[in-house]
């Protein structure tokens, strides 16, 4: 197991730059799920780290040694790809012992080796299979297969589960979690699915166009994003942003969208007039019926747009002022389209973003 | 359904046709090998199963027999004369090497030049994939002539070395073409989890990507051999005492009379070796032995 540590990492493909100087530390042993949108350098990123592709500036280091140089076979990783490579002319057997086949390992650490993650994967009956007569799911088991026999430093895991089908990726996503666990290897997993970044990871890595946005725990950055991007990157449904002006109401500051005025939080340092994005997510509003409030209570009135029930939840979809805007309550309410119902947002919860710069306030 | 059976009949109709079509010309040359004189050249009518079936034709130029009879002197006089002028064991014999130290030699350099030029990316390969694809552009009679002279300064003329160097040169450029493609269907995923797994570039090449091109290697085989089996022109200009057997067919045709048995005869048992060369291959001409490797 390793350490891996980026400095200041640059790649370039011919004059156009990927990535920006990036900085990042990946602890013994940890979990690190590199997040972002297709195109934002992370499948790249990971491939530096494997050595699949060069490096244009700063360092990648394993327990601090220097491995810009070294070849991806001297690295002593192991990597999942998202069409898993398998090589289709072996066995299940032969794709998981082809590693210590060149190194020639002797034939019972071999056998020892391939029984122990096969059964790990539950791939016991299937070893004399070729992958051409296994499911999507058993052929990414046997990729994960081939990478922890490896015993391997580092663990790289490039989208593995985008290619199964929703009930096996969850279940999948346990797995890898579980093996984790049990491993305990550096593991650096890179995927544009938010909820597999904040189930599986220990850290989360944001990034976007070539940077990193953000990284932290999964529940920092759902609770304390940084900028926009990621407060409406992560989280499902995502974060509602309205579009306001600060504006003073009685002497008290609010953020004002056309009449409708909402309540901001009082510590924050804002200007009248100021563009700021309103950000709260679709958890942090209390819903009350309009019959029921009968305008007594404080809020802001909305129209109900659509109605999704999901069985511990209600999502509300519903239009407030003419931004459209997502709210759940886990109350059952009786609600149609067209039905008037005040919202009250969660002050503690509510996130603030600069209209200019995006950042947080 | 009935416009489904009618499309099935009609498709199975129309697949006969074109059995038949290109069938035809094969089974009649057979047909002729094994005629008498009497039923090729018949005024009267067209012989088509009514005669008795000789194998005199094959007895002289597969087996080496004696000409029977000297029912014309035209071979004196187009100097296929004397024995064994209409014995094709030795063109077989030529024919076979040639044809398989060819295809050999052609499908081991355009194997590693194709991987190369499908994995590795270097300055210029898509121009130097057009400049290979261009050598085919010229008709092997347009580069005959030097090719002659070239041969003959190297000492390589009239030797078997020197035609199965001509076929591979004409060879190389259709196989690296074809076995670049079905590189190409490998996923670069492939080479670099073995890279991962601690392979290098030729381990890459030899353990993992190779055994999943078979098929594919094994069609371009076939095509090679039977381009150089078929061969004519170089063989015509680069040899003189070593006739492989389209050359030599050709002797059979004289000005003074073709021998149309002799011809069909060898030209019959000309087919037989690139046949069992297909038979021999043809369990790997299958696709999709990458099945499984990727989510298709």
């Amino acid at each position: 197991m390793a350490s891996v540590k980026i400095s200041r990492l640059d790649k370039a493909y011919g004059k156009v730059k990927v990535l920006h100087q990036l900085d990042l530390e990946v602890d013994d042993g940890k979990f690190v799920v590199l997040l972002g949108p297709s195109g934002c350098g992370k499948s790249t990123l990971l491939r530096m780290v494997a050595g699949l592709e060069s490096v244009t500036g700063g360092d990648i280091l394993f327990d601090d040694k220097r491995v810009n140089d070294v070849h991806a076979k001297d690295r002593n990783i192991a990597m999942v790809f998202q069409n898993y490579a398998l090589y289709a002319h072996m066995t299940v057997r032969k794709n998981m012992a082809f590693s210590m086949r060149l190194n020639k390992t002797d034939k019972k650490t071999m056998d020892e080796k391939v029984n122990w993650a096969s059964s790990i994967l539950g791939l016991d009956d299937l070893l004399d299979r070729l992958p051409k007569e296994l499911s999507g799911g058993q052929r990414q088991r046997v990729a994960m297969g081939r990478a922890i026999v490896r015993d391997p430093d580092v663990f790289l895991f490039d989208e593995p589960l985008s290619n199964l089908d929703a009930k096996l990726r969850v279940q999948m996503r346990t797995e890898i979690k579980d093996l984790h666990q049990r491993l305990q290897t550096t593991t650096i997993y890179v995927t544009h699915d938010q909820i597999e970044a904040m189930t599986m990871a220990d850290e989360v890595v944001v990034m976007r166009g070539g940077y990193i946005e953000q990284s932290g725990t999964p529940m920092d950055i759902y609770d304390n994003p940084n900028n926009l991007f990621v407060a409406q990157f992560i989280g499902s449904p995502t974060m509602n942003t309205l579009e306001c002006q600060v504006a003073e109401h009685n002497g008290v500051k609010v953020a004002a969208i056309e009449d409708t005025m909402l309540p901001l939080p009082g510590d924050r340092n804002l200007q009248v007039g100021q563009k700021i994005f309103y950000g709260i997510r679709p958890e942090h509003f209390q819903i009350t019926p309009q019959s029921v409030s009968a305008g007594s209570q404080p809020g802001v009135a909305g129209v109900v747009r659509v109605v999704e029930p999901t069985g511990p939840e209600i999502h509300v979809y519903l239009t407030l002022a003419g931004q459209d805007l997502c709210a759940i309550t886990r109350d059952r309410l009786e609600l149609r389209p067209g039905d008037n119902i005040q919202l009250q947002p969660d002050l503690a919860h509510v996130h603030l973003f600069d209209g200019e710069s995006k950042n947080a306030i | 359904m009935v416009t489904g059976k009618f499309k099935s009949t009609l498709r199975y109709l129309v697949s006969m046709l074109v059995v038949c079509v290109f069938v035809f010309p094969i089974a009649w040359f057979g047909l002729t090998s094994i005629k008498p004189i009497s039923a090729v050249f018949n005024k009267d009518r067209v012989v088509v199963f009514d005669f008795e079936p000789t194998f005199e034709n094959y007895r002289v130029t597969v087996l080496g027999g004696l000409k029977s009879d000297t029912k014309s002197n035209s071979s004196i006089l187009m100097g296929t004369s004397g024995e064994g002028a209409y014995d094709g064991r030795g063109s077989i014999l030529s024919s076979l090497v040639i044809a398989i130290c060819s295809t050999f030699l052609t499908t081991i350099i355009a194997l590693l030049a194709a991987y190369a030029l499908s994995r590795l990316a270097f300055r210029g390969s898509q121009g130097y994939m057009h400049w290979i694809l261009s050598q085919r552009f010229l008709p092997p009679i347009a580069i005959i002539i030097p090719l002659v002279f070239i041969f003959r300064d190297l000492g390589l003329r009239d030797t078997h070395l020197g035609l199965i160097i001509a076929h591979t040169l004409i060879n190389i450029p259709i196989a690296l073409l074809i076995l670049k493609s079905f590189f190409d269907d490998v996923p670069i995923e492939i080479d670099q989890a073995a890279m991962i797994d601690g392979a290098s570039r030729f381990q890459c090449f030899y353990l993992v990507v190779l055994p999943m091109i078979k098929g594919g290697i094994a069609a371009t085989a076939v095509l090679c051999f039977i381009f150089s089996w078929t061969e004519f022109l170089l063989s015509l200009f680069l040899t003189n005492s070593i006739r492989t057997v389209p050359v030599k067919i050709t002797t059979f045709v004289t000005s003074t009379g073709s021998e149309w048995g002799y011809i069909s005869a060898l030209g019959t048992a000309a087919i037989i070796p690139g046949f069992i060369f297909i038979l021999l291959v043809q369990n790997h001409l299958v696709r999709g032995l990458t099945m499984g490797a990727i989510k298709d």
